[in-house]
């Protein structure tokens, strides 16, 4: 490819971004997304506080953005957020145990090998990504876990997530949740 | 494969946009704003899409096309030598506005039609045809019977091979301004004609071409 080429697909092929969705679709993101994290979140404090387990991770929000906010996506869909986190989970406590002499090392191999296996896997979904980092940069509490992480939170918490999406994206004539199960 | 099929495979990207409307941003922008919900595609991804999609449904509904599947057989052929007033009764025998013109050995050299009498008698149309024969009809009838159908026909003539599918015909089509094209074998030789009503009517395509 010669270089004009390769600087001329940096200017982007589209002038306009997406429209902006209505203020009804705005709320029912918010009313999703603060119902699906209260609902961990409260999980969480009941049953968990005080033990060495956790329910609540940072990758979460990154889940609720897209199957409150982007209903449609298919990387939103069942599948994704419920595949993507476990197997991103299990590479993140895998890379951790292997390389944790190599902070750096076990942080970019997660992250990479994640993305490379929700691809392999039809599970693409961003918020895995944090998921496996978390595995590895996460406080000591999270290191403790091995991969009980894979269980707990990386599987409870997007079924929970995910039931909350059935309940409430399906309640409005606009939004309708999944599009695809698997 | 002679040198006038490969001229109407050389138009088919011309068939393909005849057929495919290119979207603009704008008018993708638009759908979407039809659709609620936040949609995580862009416009080039989704006029990709559209585009690959549309190429895969054409050839899904028009990919089992055949010239010859489609062309009217059993006409009879114009010879070269013949003059154009005995041409002129097997147009009309033939019900036809035009007939392919056939050599010895059966190969399409040409195609006599409606406009190239016309052409022959000097005028423009067929109005201005009848006013000529008001006013002077003397002169009509000595020149067709001195000219032969070979100075008179349309050539190069665009045919298509039987083999050709949906594309190809609407490149042919595409290619002249004549109802008919006269559909050949492998080795030029005449089979039939295909119409471009009949065509038009078997895929319901009336306002494409």
């Amino acid at each position: 490819m010669k270089l004009p080429e390769y600087l001329h697909k940096m200017r982007g092929t589209t002038r306009g971004s997406p429209p902006r969705v209505s203020n009804e679709e705005i709320l029912w993101s918010w009313i999703g997304a603060f119902a699906g994290i209260a609902i961990v979140a409260w999980v969480n404090r009941l049953f968990f506080e005080g033990t060495d387990l956790t329910m609540m991770i940072g990758s979460f929000g990154a889940t609720a953005v897209l199957v409150y906010g982007a209903v449609r996506s298919p990387l939103a869909q069942p599948r994704n957020m419920v595949g993507g986190h476990i197997i991103s989970a299990f590479i993140g406590v895998a890379c951790w145990k292997l390389f944790h002499q190599f902070p750096w090392l076990a942080e970019a191999a997660a992250v990479a090998t994640a993305i490379a296996v929700m691809h392999l896997t039809r599970t693409l979904h961003p918020p895995g990504g944090a998921t496996a980092l978390i595995a590895v940069i996460g406080s000591p509490d999270i290191h403790k876990l091995g991969f009980w992480y894979v269980l707990m939170p990386a599987t409870l918490g997007p079924l929970i997530l995910l039931l909350v999406a059935l309940l409430v994206n399906n309640i409005p004539a606009s939004r309708r949740y999944p599009e695809i199960w698997f | 494969m002679t040198d006038k099929q490969n001229r109407a495979q050389a138009s088919e990207p011309a068939a393909e946009a005849a057929l495919e409307m290119e979207l603009t941003d704008a008018d993708i922008l638009d759908a979407m704003q039809h659709i609620p919900g936040y949609l995580d595609i862009s416009t080039e991804d989704f006029r990709t899409i559209y585009h690959l999609s549309h190429r895969h449904a054409t050839e899904r509904l028009f990919g089992n096309t055949r010239a010859e599947n489609l062309m009217r057989t059993g006409i009879t052929p114009l010879q070269p030598e013949m003059t154009l007033d005995a041409a002129a009764v097997a147009l009309v025998a033939a019900g036809s506005r035009a007939l392919p013109v056939v050599d010895a050995g059966g190969c399409v050299t040409g195609i006599l039609t409606e406009n190239d009498f016309l052409r022959q008698l000097e005028v423009a149309s067929l109005p201005a045809l009848l006013l000529a024969m008001q006013e002077n009809t003397s002169d009509l009838n000595p020149r067709l019977h001195a000219i032969t159908v070979r100075q008179a026909m349309t050539v190069p003539v665009v045919t298509i091979g039987r083999q050709a599918g949906f594309m190809q015909i609407i490149g042919a089509f595409h290619q002249h301004a004549g109802r008919s094209l006269p559909v050949v074998d492998e080795g030029g030789r005449f089979l039939g004609m295909l119409l471009r009503k009949d065509f038009l009517h078997t895929y319901h395509l009336e306002n494409l071409l």
